[in-house]
């Protein structure tokens, strides 16, 4: 039987990939995000992953507003990098799961979640960004990337993402082969890309986020959508992405790892690890 | 739910399909066949996405601020912005009202 051995959250702004590809490891504001990275990168490599579920928002580079899916499941043997508007970075597409991602489809419309199903899903920053940090070999690990609109409202609630990470965990539980499952949760933390408040990041909010998510994720359940918006920016609001990790955790979970911090002054860049207890 | 939420613009249904043809013509530059034409004949290519005349001259005079409040998704604008050569804090600082020297020293400020 497969079973989720492990959660992580993270930010995923397009610099830290940016970082990664220009190797500014050595610059001081940037250094601790990748030293943040490597304990993270040590676990996951000693938990022997066989697979990656990823639940992250494409930002207009699979989709477009003339079909836009609220969720969307890919189920290709491999995931294309997307032209984000500026070409590709210097690294592989991934490799996906068939078999796995067709069960997660078949358990999740069972489990009353509807995705858009995607033979063909080419991914962005969401899935890619941080990636690299994570796994030495980003080709190592099949990943099954799972989208949500947050973008463009009305999105899901909080509660919805929380709700489809159960929903994840129980069909990682009912797949018949052994297989060692790690669900990530990515985006945010908080940031405002437009508007009076441009670049505003609040470091209070990210860090109680990153407490309660570990602790009391059903009170971040409740807020409402303009809530995440007024505490971490209107494009913040991806934080809830990370509720879905945290609900595939089930009650209980250890915390492996935490790492926080602001290397531009415009983006709370956060990252958790969580092993379910 | 608001539709300016902390002083931005909450991209909702309505405004997505107020932006709709600037949007399109943005996600168009994700081919980069299509930035060079973009690049080369601007005001052709913004013709050729039937673009108005309004959306148009938004997008010549780079006015940012103008194209959110016109609809148009600033994860698509940034992506017109980027075939020019025009970088997420110059925009995003626009769209605040300020320019970005104004906007970098509000960051070291705090």
């Amino acid at each position: 039987m497969a079973c989720v051995i492990g959660g992580i959250g993270t930010s995923h702004a397009p610099t830290i990939g940016i970082a990664f590809d220009k190797n500014w490891r050595d610059q001081p504001n940037w250094s601790p995000l990748f030293t943040g990275y490597e304990p993270a990168q040590a676990w996951l490599a000693e938990q022997r992953p066989d697979l990656f579920i990823v639940v992250y928002n494409d930002h207009l580079n699979r989709f477009f507003f003339d079909a836009w899916p609220t969720l969307a499941l890919g189920v290709g043997a491999s995931h294309a990098q997307a032209d984000e508007g500026w070409g590709k970075r210097p690294i592989p597409d991934l490799r996906g799961d068939p078999d796995f991602a067709w069960h997660l489809a078949r358990a999740l419309v069972e489990d009353e979640f509807d995705p858009t199903i995607c033979q063909e899903m080419k991914v962005d920053h969401g899935v890619l960004s941080f990636l690299p940090l994570l796994a030495a070999d980003i080709t190592a690990v099949p990943v099954i990337p799972v989208a949500v609109n947050v973008i463009q409202h009305p999105v899901p609630t909080a509660r919805r993402l929380f709700r489809l990470g159960s929903a994840i965990r129980r069909a990682v539980e009912t797949y018949g082969p052994d297989r060692r499952v790690v669900v990530m949760g990515t985006g945010g933390l908080s940031h405002q890309l437009h508007g009076e408040n441009y670049g505003r990041v609040n470091r209070g909010w990210d860090n109680d986020f990153m407490d309660q998510l570990e602790t009391t994720p059903e009170a971040l359940t409740t807020l409402p959508i303009e809530t995440w918006m007024e505490r971490g920016g209107t494009e913040g609001v991806e934080m809830i992405l990370w509720l879905a990790m945290r609900g595939a955790m089930g009650s209980g979970v250890r915390r492996v790892h935490r790492n926080y911090c602001v290397p531009t002054n415009t983006t709370g860049y956060g990252l958790l690890a969580f092993e379910p207890v | 739910m608001r539709d300016v939420v902390a002083g931005a613009l909450v991209f909702t249904g309505e405004r997505s399909q107020a932006g709709y043809r600037l949007n399109r013509m943005a996600m168009t530059l994700t081919d980069a066949a299509s930035r060079d034409r973009f690049r080369a004949d601007e005001a052709g290519y913004c013709a050729e996405s039937r673009l108005t005349a309004t959306e148009t001259d938004l997008v010549r005079r780079r006015d940012w601020k103008g194209m959110l409040a016109a609809g148009g998704s600033i994860y698509l604008m940034i992506k017109i912005a980027g075939a020019l050569g025009i970088t997420l804090p110059e925009v995003g600082s626009h769209t605040a009202g300020i320019t970005l020297a104004e906007f970098q020293a509000r960051q070291k400020g705090g």
